[in-house]
């Protein structure tokens, strides 16, 4: 390599160094926040993690928690306090239910249909591919009105089934897998129905098996794209709390930014924005995989 | 020999879904739309265009155009180009490609909703580290190159970093300010999706063949620019159109930044399509309004997706 090359190298990397500071400064603030005591962060002092005094929690003591419980280090008490207020495990464990919920459901609607579009012969079968194709074109948040005019209709409103009725359908789904099995050779299914299996074991048996790659490229899009969710949640669920997803406790944490204490809001942030990025960053190439391979909505 | 009937168990479930969930709403919205139906009420009375006919005319709707129109125009091809540019970038580095790529991508998998009030305590007048970085900064390098002092038509004592010095270190409240509030939501847009272009333009950067760029060599295109223009951009094309498409409808449909952020405001200037719907149509129970809203945004969609799909795809493919 020569002097000129590494030059050049260099101004690369200067120039992706801003910019991956730009990136992270919204991340470095949430965590710092969440971190240091409500002084530090008026007085935006302290770096990264704070001084970490022991001290007494004046709003904690209002609350009615014994001054003994109130004085410890600014980050444990902005984690404790953060579950104390909320139920941040409820969140969590409703933002698990709706998105298994709905990539379950997705995928029991999808793959058979999926798989009859690539290899079963029927009448009618270009003209559903089209509608197929035709759905591809609507985004779902766009018909959110509608949708939630029909299910106030129905009386659902405020229930996980609202959260999850919509999404129950995804014809990227049905895309996805019919390309995907359009690629598997006849003679699997050929030799599967020699032994004598039946069309509804061949799907679940053969098919999805063989699909697991894109299944699980699916799976990573469907779940991002539901536990990140805020919109329709914010739609169809008015006030229940049980039913809050995480996005919806965000919201309710942030409530009010000027009286209340910053750094449990931001624990209580940080907590719930955690799981995605970890998991992110331990399969980040499995996440990039199915995110742009899924990208289309 | 398989069971002819099966096929019907199969594509059933999913024809139901899809009639029910995709295509009857947007007969529902249409036909709400000609009607003064308010959810709860009884009675619907037919009122043929006037939903539309108000959409077009009040002031809130014409800015709720220009607010949604500015934010798609602005965020697209920043952040398009900003994805190429970061892909190009990274695909030319000997080491520590892969690093950035992660930190990049981080914005694309974070809840948005999350990072829109970490970006909103980063921009606080008071509490944020912009303002106070930009207040640091004061007379030195910073207000040099921040205030664009570098430009040779731009005075020193004029700029705007100057002048916020000058006054009390008077920084923008950039999301509580009519003037900035709607660049600084573009700019949040741009940070969250530009991530997502670069990761695709990626892909798309390692089908082009390397023999392409020896033959390019040859026929005398030596600098890396008139190499990107005769090799690297044209075999990109259906990527961009890809990536273009995708980020046109996603853009479109921006609600979260808005309703934590600045709620439309101020003045409407923010005032998004999603955010008019949800406003109007949940908050303010005027289903019909919304349901016009919704018709609109949804025309928008179908014909920016046809125009891109069947009018620029043949220009596109090689």
């Amino acid at each position: 390599m020569q002097a000129k090359e590494y030059i050049g190298e260099s101004w690369k990397h200067g120039i992706l160094i801003v910019g991956a500071i730009l990136v992270l400064l919204p991340f470095y603030m949430m965590v710092s926040m969440s971190l240091k005591s409500q002084q530090e962060i008026q007085s935006i002092s302290g770096g990264l993690i704070g001084a970490q005094e022991v001290q007494t929690f004046p709003v904690c003591v209002k609350t009615g928690y014994s001054e003994e419980t109130c004085t410890t280090k600014p980050y444990i008490y902005n984690y404790w306090f953060a579950f104390e207020k909320a139920p941040i495990p409820r969140y969590l464990m409703n933002g698990v239910i709706v998105t298994l919920s709905i990539f379950i459901i997705q995928v029991l609607v999808a793959l058979p249909c999926a798989y009859a579009l690539a290899k079963l012969r029927f009448y009618g079968r270009e003209f559903v591919f089209s509608m197929v194709l035709f759905c591809l074109l609507i985004p779902v948040h766009g018909i959110a009105l509608p949708l939630y005019v029909m299910l106030a209709q129905a009386g659902l409103v405020d229930t996980y089934s609202a959260l999850i009725l919509p999404w129950t359908i995804s014809v990227f789904g049905i895309f996805l897998m019919r390309q995907f099995f359009m690629t598997v050779p006849d003679e699997l299914i050929d030799a599967a129905r020699m032994d004598g299996m039946g069309e509804y074991s061949i799907v679940w048996k053969v098919m999805l098996p063989t699909a697991i790659p894109a299944l699980l490229a699916f799976a990573i899009f469907s779940v991002v794209a539901h536990w990140n969710d805020y919109f329709w949640p914010r739609m169809v669920i008015t006030g229940n709390r049980d039913l809050f997803t995480p996005p919806l406790g965000i919201r309710e944490f942030r409530g009010g930014i000027d009286s209340d204490e910053f750094g449990p809001m931001m624990a209580s942030i940080v907590t719930v924005t955690v799981p995605l990025i970890v998991a992110f960053i331990i399969a980040q190439k499995r996440f990039i995989e199915g995110i742009t391979l899924t990208g289309m909505k | 020999m398989h069971n002819s009937k099966a096929h019907i168990w199969f594509i059933a479930p999913a024809i139901i879904l899809m009639i029910v969930i995709l295509i009857f709403p947007l007969f529902l919205a249409g036909g709400i739309s000609f009607t003064d139906y308010n959810l709860g009420n009884k009675s619907i009375g037919w009122v043929g265009l006037e939903n539309y006919d108000k959409m077009f005319n009040r002031k809130t709707y014409v800015k709720m155009i220009w607010a949604t129109a500015t934010y798609v125009i602005v965020v697209v091809p920043i952040s398009v180009v900003l994805g190429l540019c970061a892909a190009m970038l990274l695909n030319s580095l000997r080491f520590g490609a892969d690093i950035y790529k992660t930190i990049f991508f981080l914005p694309v998998m974070a809840t948005l909703l999350a990072m829109a009030i970490a970006w909103e305590f980063t921009l606080h007048p008071t509490l944020g580290i912009v303002n106070s970085f930009l207040a640091n900064g004061c007379g030195g390098i910073r207000e040099f190159i921040l205030g664009l002092h570098w430009l040779p038509w731009v005075d020193s004592q004029q700029s705007w970093y100057h002048v916020a010095c000058a006054n009390n270190m008077d920084f923008p409240y950039w999301l509580k300010q009519k003037n900035t509030a709607i660049w600084t939501i573009c700019f949040i847009g741009i940070w969250q999706a530009f991530g997502f272009n670069m990761v695709l333009y990626l892909a798309g950067l390692t089908g082009i063949p390397r023999e392409l760029y020896q033959a390019a060599e040859m026929d005398g295109a030596k600098s890396t620019w008139e190499q990107f223009k005769l090799v690297t951009w044209p075999m990109l094309g259906p990527t961009t159109l890809f990536v273009v498409t995708i980020t046109t409808i996603r853009t479109f449909q921006v609600f979260d930044t808005i309703e934590i952020l600045t709620k439309g405001g101020p003045s409407k200037t923010t005032y998004v399509m999603m955010y008019a719907i949800f406003e109007k149509a949940i908050q303010q129970n005027l289903t019909s309004i919304g349901a016009a809203i919704t018709v609109v945004f949804i025309a928008f969609i179908l014909i920016l997706t046809f125009f891109q799909r069947y009018v620029i795809e043949r220009r596109v493919h090689y």
